[in-house]
């Protein structure tokens, strides 16, 4: 052995080649009859191809097999030890190899897995048919036991490929390390085959994909559950997420249940029940108020009823007194519902008929017009058309008797203090209930200009407790606010001089130029400690690495200079 | 951010750079100016370079007058000088 040819090819296959043709005469294989003898030529053969040393200690493996003669001969030609060439090695190795992990492919079935008897099948002959074309290709290798598992399914993938061509017919005998390596091999030869799916699914039919099954959609039945969930809606507003809910027929309308009764216009409130053909009674109770007091002319007579019943209500709950200040705002709010009339109109279109309609549009009006506040009148504050509208749009949510007037006066106050817009979406939007009650009080509170030095004080302390730090001696309190006005003082001396820097530059932006310059008239870089030196002593890691530009892999520099 | 470990003093100092408020002190103050990118990091160096002078001057000052405690005249002597 140890016969390196000094030719270009010089491949570890064909050395190996040649090193096992020429050693080939000397082990004797008497007991192996020609065929073994060619057989094992062409495992040898193929042992050169093997990229893995395991490959050939199984080619070799096969060679000698489960005969015990081949092996005692092999034992007799490896005699000679002290030659300690690969093959010998390779021999030895053989030798102890545990022979269970030998699988011949026409030979006597190894103990092979269950599972992979299905799939080797069609192996072995595909290993054999491969033999034949093929005759670098080795029958299957010498894998350890454990190795086996993991590598079925890979085994499976590629072999089943083989298996479209190969008769299935042939025994059962397989080994799965053999399907590793014709897999291997077809992979070395740049053989391609189909994707390993189709394969799995010729071999599995239980894993090809089935169409959804998809029932068709009972159009009947869908429509009679609308029609159902329509009948009956149980509280539509609590259900609807939307703005513009479609008007429930019969619906009772929770936030409706208002405690105040209509103490003008009974008659009127009869004839609005018997208008609005409303089965709840809350319901013709907020109506009747409003019916009253709709002499103001609107254009969404509903709208206005519902608002002017609001008020009345309020104005019941209170007293006549503020009626009038309450239909000011009524008629402000009118003004405003003119301005909203397209949304309420809008909502009118896309709301069923009359009765039914009503009893959303309140909700609706309420919800537009707070919306319409919200967006006309800016000078309520976000916040409290903001809260009117959520209030409005909180009608879904219960509200209790008690906080029904209460909210109203709310409103009442809050209408008195921002007269124009806000009075009538307050009003109108008096779908009281709890949330908005807590939303309320926080609105009419002037949130006057947040003391600008607050955010200034809390960025100075950052730097007051740095002296402090720094000082490492107790300190008094005015000795801190001192600091404080100093470093005030530092600050707009600083941006003095940045900018008189820009400007000397021609630049409108301060770039880190200009603060270098500073430093340096600072005396704080000089030609011995540059700026860099300072940014690496003072500041954290994460801000070296934005300041000072280093170099990275794929010769690129961050930051970018 | 890094925190600094716990010296001398019981509290631990934010060694992270408030670069929102350097930001809006920059920008109020001057407005038609324009501070680039990592330029608050720059004033926040240039900040605490001088909060450290200024407490080092004042702790010479105190230690001068022998008192254990840092007073308002100290550090108000400190930044007259460093101020000039």
């Amino acid at each position: 052995m140890a016969d390196h040819n000094p030719d270009s090819d010089s491949t570890p296959r064909t050395l190996l080649r040649r090193v096992l043709d020429t050693a080939d005469p000397r082990t004797p294989r008497r007991p192996r009859s020609a065929r073994a003898g060619a057989r094992r030529a062409l495992l040898e053969t193929a042992s050169p191809r093997k990229l893995s040393g395991q490959t050939r200690t199984i080619a070799r493996g096969r060679s000698h097999g489960a005969r015990s003669v081949g092996r005692s001969a092999h034992i007799q030609a490896s005699g000679h030890l002290e030659e300690q060439t690969p093959r010998t090695l390779l021999k030895n190795i053989l030798l102890t190899a545990p022979e269970s992990s030998i699988l011949m492919p026409e030979s006597v079935v190894k103990p092979v897995p269950a599972p992979q008897a299905v799939q080797p099948s069609g192996q072995e002959s595909s290993c054999g048919s491969l033999e034949l074309q093929l005759p670098e290709l080795e029958p299957p290798t010498t894998l350890a036991p454990g190795l086996l598992a993991p590598g079925r399914r890979k085994q499976r993938l590629r072999l089943s490929v083989f298996q479209q061509g190969v008769d299935q017919g042939l025994s059962l005998s397989q080994e799965p390390q053999g399907n590793a390596d014709a897999s291997s091999l077809t992979r070395s030869l740049n053989l391609t085959f189909a994707t390993p799916l189709q394969p799995q699914s010729v071999q599995r039919p239980g894993l090809v994909r089935r169409p959804p099954a998809r029932r068709a959609v009972d159009v009947g039945a869908f429509l009679r559950d609308l029609r159902d969930t329509s009948l009956a809606p149980p509280n539509i507003v609590l259900e609807d997420t939307q703005p513009f809910s479609q008007p429930m027929v019969g619906s009772p309308n929770v936030y409706h249940s208002l405690p105040c009764t209509p103490h003008t216009g009974a008659e009127d409130a009869e004839q609005a029940a018997g208008r609005k053909t409303q089965s709840s009674g809350p319901g013709l109770q907020k109506n009747s108020p409003g019916k009253p007091a709709q002499f103001l002319a609107g254009e969404a007579e509903e709208v206005n009823a519902f608002a002017l019943g609001f008020l009345s209500t309020s104005s019941g709950v209170s007293g006549e007194d503020e009626v009038e200040p309450l239909h000011d705002g009524v008629e402000e709010a009118e003004k405003k519902m003119e301005e909203e009339g397209v949304s309420v109109s809008e909502m009118e279109a896309t709301g069923a008929q009359g009765p039914s309609r009503v009893e959303e549009a309140e909700g609706h009006t309420e919800v537009t017009e707070a919306e319409g506040s919200q967006g006309t009148a800016e000078a309520d504050g976000p916040g409290a058309s903001s809260g009117d509208e959520d209030a409005s749009g909180r009608a879904a949510s219960p509200e209790s008797a008690s906080s029904t007037p209460e909210s109203l006066q709310a409103r009442r106050h809050h209408q008195f203090l921002e007269p124009a817009p806000a009075p009538g979406a307050a009003v109108l939007s008096s779908e009281p209930a709890e949330p908005l009650l807590v939303r309320h009080p926080p609105r009419p509170r002037t949130t006057g200009p947040r003391p600008r030095q607050d955010p200034h004080k809390a960025g100075l302390s950052h730097y007051v407790k740095l002296f402090s730090f720094y000082a490492k001696m107790p300190m008094e309190r005015e000795a801190l606010e001192m600091v404080e006005k100093c470093l005030d003082k530092y600050f707009q001396h600083l941006c003095d001089d940045l900018e008189v820097f820009a400007a000397h530059a021609g630049r409108k932006t301060v770039k880190p130029e200009d603060l270098e310059l500073l430093m340096r008239r600072q005396g704080l870089v000089t030609d011995q400690v540059s700026l860099h030196v300072l940014v690496e002593r003072h500041l954290p890691l994460e801000y070296r690495q934005l300041l000072i530009p280093c170099a990275y892999s794929g010769n690129s520099v961050f930051p970018a200079q | 951010m890094a925190l600094s470990t716990i010296v001398s003093q019981r509290k631990q100092i934010k060694r992270k750079a408030p670069r929102g408020f350097l930001k809006r002190v920059f920008k109020r103050k001057k407005p038609q100016l324009r501070l680039e990118k990592s330029g608050d990091l720059l004033v926040h160096l240039n900040c605490l370079l001088f909060v450290h002078r200024l407490a080092e001057e004042s702790r010479t000052n105190a230690c001068a007058s022998k008192c254990r405690v840092i007073n308002k005249e100290h550090v108000l002597a400190a930044a007259k000088k460093s101020r000039g």
